[in-house]
């Protein structure tokens, strides 16, 4: 009987190291574009180290399914099961969020700290640290990948499945694009 | 009495010592070696095994033998042809790599033994491995073109098919070339490094035209091949950016209409196909080629004599134990449906990961992981317009399996078949800006 237990348990220890082991492997693989342990080394490619599980879970499913537009994400998830896509969200998710040190100038940081004030604020924060309605950090991404990330949405075509996040940002100015987004990337903590 | 006194201070002695050296070792060499893994190349594939085996276990020695002592990014050094990029963007040392521990040697491998496990170098090195990961990237061959060879490409008809100084000797030749000049593009017969690259370059070379007052220039491809990677995409850009076809700047001769390049006459600038001849200004030919010395001399090309042939589960050998084979010197995927791994930094670099997975379990005693293989490829044809092709393998039963789903092209149209719209020019722009994102994090994963 109680051997019988133990080797179950031993057999699940097993499988379940296999499993992460394999999730490991694959996860490396995306590596190549976010860096190592989700923190991209490359000023449009995004962070993903540390954004909450659900988030990122979501944002693959949506690509995978065809709700949510892509230039190269769509492709690359299209292979995976919703499982692995599961697992990739979970080991991203257990790393730590590393907002990445940006420059940026003083006027544009006045510029885009008025328009997240009046615009952004309720649900991304002050910094961007502290979201709210289910939207991910944003303190310290990179403010090119951001930029391109608010033109997707400024794009009436452009299948962004969040309605109050596109409705906001197509109300900026092209102007102000670039500001909010230098804002948020510029606060490194 | 003596001797039970003589022994006492024997163990203490012997106590002594060894916690005064335990206290001097660094930490990083604390933990017991076990294993030791000998990688030759550290372009991409070579750099991303040594790193990655270092970052999942310290108590693994990694030693890195490398001929250069600064590395240049093939990947985007057609944007360097064309001034759209500086070549210091695209090269790396090797401090990184010594931060995580690996061993550093810059020396020539000449020698393999597979029986005595040792790796002998042009310095007199020698070196003992458990497992030997060869990543020595490709050599060419300079004798299968008429009238080309080795010392011409130096001087003359560069390749630039290894980036570093040719690169910057054909970004001169193409300055040199007066508007209304043609720019001869030679492709070889494939499988070849980067499948999408020789048009890639082609679409730079007509930019740098079109912006820089040579807008009457010719880029003619003479290729050994009938089709090529993303053709649909580059014919699209080619068409709409810079004109393609009778009339058009860019010129595309496949091998069913006699683009195969036989002969080339350096003095004159003539090429020669069977039937044709082209006048050239600047004559690039791309030789064809094949695995790295290192691994073809061992007898590891076992495919056409051309390519080495590996195991899919771990990219081991097929014809040498403990020796692996990745980046552009192996071949792998579905080769029967053509869908075998394009030869690219990105594959380099996925199956190195595969490797050091492999290794890091067989030398924990775990059982081996199932392995994934990824490919992302981004072709940039103008500042504004890039596009690129995604590849999925796995494996099943010991065979690669090409995933369909999980790759392909960026869109050429959307809409339906029936009521096709074009793409808007948004994805071509997000594509050419994270090429370069792709770019910086592919050396620092690599390298740093
Ligand atoms: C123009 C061009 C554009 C490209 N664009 C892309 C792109 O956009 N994306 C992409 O993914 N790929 C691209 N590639 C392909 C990419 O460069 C290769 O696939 C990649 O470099 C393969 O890595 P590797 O480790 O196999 O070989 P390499 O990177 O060539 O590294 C091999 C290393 O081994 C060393 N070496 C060889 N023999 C020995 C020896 N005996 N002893 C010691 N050292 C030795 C060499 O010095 C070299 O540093 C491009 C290639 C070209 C030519
Ligand atoms: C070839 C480069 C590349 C690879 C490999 C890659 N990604 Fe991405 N990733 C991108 C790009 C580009 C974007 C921006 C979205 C797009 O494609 O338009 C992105 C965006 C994302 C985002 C959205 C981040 C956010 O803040 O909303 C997630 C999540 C993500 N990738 C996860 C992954 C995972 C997990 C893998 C590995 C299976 C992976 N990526 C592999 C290029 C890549
Ligand atoms: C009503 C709430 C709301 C408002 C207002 C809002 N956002 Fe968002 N934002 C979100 C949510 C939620 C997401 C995630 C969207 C999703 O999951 O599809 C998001 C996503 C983003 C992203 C992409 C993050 C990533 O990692 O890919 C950026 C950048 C962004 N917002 C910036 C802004 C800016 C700048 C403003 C103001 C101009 C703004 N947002 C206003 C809720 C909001």
């Amino acid at each position: 009987m109680r051997k019988g237990i133990l080797a179950l348990a031993l057999c699940w220890w097993a499988s379940s190291a296999m499993a992460v082991g394999n999730i490991d492997v694959l996860a490396r693989t995306c590596n190549n574009c976010h860096g190592l342990n989700g923190v991209s080394a490359g000023t449009t490619m995004p962070s993903i180290g540390g954004l909450p599980r659900g988030y990122l879970s979501k944002i693959m499913k949506e690509w995978k399914y065809d709700k949510r537009v892509a230039a190269t994400m769509n492709r690359i998830v299209k292979g995976l099961s919703d499982d692995e896509i599961d697992a990739l969200a979970t080991y991203f998710a257990r790393k730590p969020w590393v907002p990445v040190p940006q420059k940026t100038s003083a006027a544009t940081y006045a510029k885009g700290k008025a328009t997240i004030t009046e615009n952004c604020e309720d649900c991304h924060g002050a910094t961007g640290n502290d979201p709210d309605e289910g939207a991910p950090r944003i303190n310290g991404q990179w403010a090119e990948y951001m930029a391109l990330e608010l033109e997707k949405y400024r794009e009436e075509e452009f299948l962004m499945p969040h309605r109050k996040m596109k409705k906001t940002v197509r109300k900026l100015k092209e102007s102000e694009v670039y500001p909010v987004s230098e804002y948020y990337g510029a606060q490194n903590q | 009495m003596t001797q039970a006194f003589d022994r006492r201070a024997f163990i203490k002695a012997i106590a002594g010592a060894s916690s005064a050296s335990i206290l001097t070792i660094p930490s990083a060499h604390a933990a017991k070696t076990k294993a030791r893994v000998v990688v030759v190349g550290g372009g991409y594939g070579g750099a991303t095994a040594a790193k990655y085996l270092r970052v999942m276990d310290p108590g693994i020695e990694v030693t890195l033998i490398e001929r250069e002592t600064l590395y240049t990014s093939c990947p985007l050094s057609n944007e360097v042809i064309s001034g759209e990029r500086d070549i210091k963007t695209l090269q790396v040392g090797y401090k990184g790599l010594l931060k995580r521990g690996v061993n550093v040697v810059h020396d020539e491998v000449v020698n393999i033994d597979p029986a005595k496990k040792i790796v002998a170098t042009a310095g007199g090195k020698s070196f003992d491995y458990d497992a030997l990961i060869l990543s020595p990237g490709v050599d060419f061959n300079f004798g299968t073109v008429e009238g080309y060879n080795e010392q011409l490409a130096q001087t003359k008809l560069h390749h630039a098919w290894k980036a570093g100084p040719q690169t910057l000797l054909l970004k001169k030749q193409l300055e040199a070339m007066p508007d209304g000049g043609t720019f001869i593009i030679a492709v070889p017969k494939g499988p070849f490094r980067c499948p999408p690259g020789p048009y890639e370059r082609a679409a730079q070379v007509a930019m740098y035209c079109k912006h820089h007052g040579k807008a009457k220039s010719k880029v003619l491809i003479l290729d050994s091949n009938d089709s090529f990677s993303k053709k649909p995409l580059f014919e699209q850009a080619w068409k709409e950016l810079y004109g393609y076809g009778q009339g058009g700047m860019i010129e595309w001769v496949a091998a069913a209409n006699d683009g195969t390049l036989k002969r080339v006459d350096a003095e004159k600038m003539m090429c020669f196909t069977d039937f044709g001849e082209y006048k050239g200004d600047v004559i690039n030919i791309i030789p064809p080629h094949h695995a790295g010395k290192v691994a073809k001399n061992l007898g590891l090309a076992t495919f056409k004599n051309l390519w080495c042939e590996v195991k899919p589960e771990n990219m081991e050998s097929k014809s040498q134990k403990d020796i692996y084979v990745i980046g552009d010197a192996c071949v792998g995927g579905e080769l029967a449906t053509n869908n075998g791994f394009p030869k690219s930094a990105h594959m380099a670099m996925s199956q190195a990961k595969v490797v050091v997975a492999s290794l890091v379990a067989k030398f924990n005693g775990l059982p081996p992981p199932e392995p994934i293989y990824t490919n992302t490829c981004y072709s940039v044809v103008a500042h504004d317009w890039g596009f690129s092709v995604v590849h999925l393998y796995r494996v099943d039963n010991g065979q690669w399996v090409y995933i369909k789903n999980g790759s392909g092209i960026s869109p050429v149209t959307l809409g339906t078949k029936e009521a096709p719209k074009p793409v808007p020019r948004m994805y071509r722009k997000l594509e050419a800006e994270y090429a370069d994102g792709w770019l910086r994090n592919v050396m620092s994963d690599a390298f740093l």
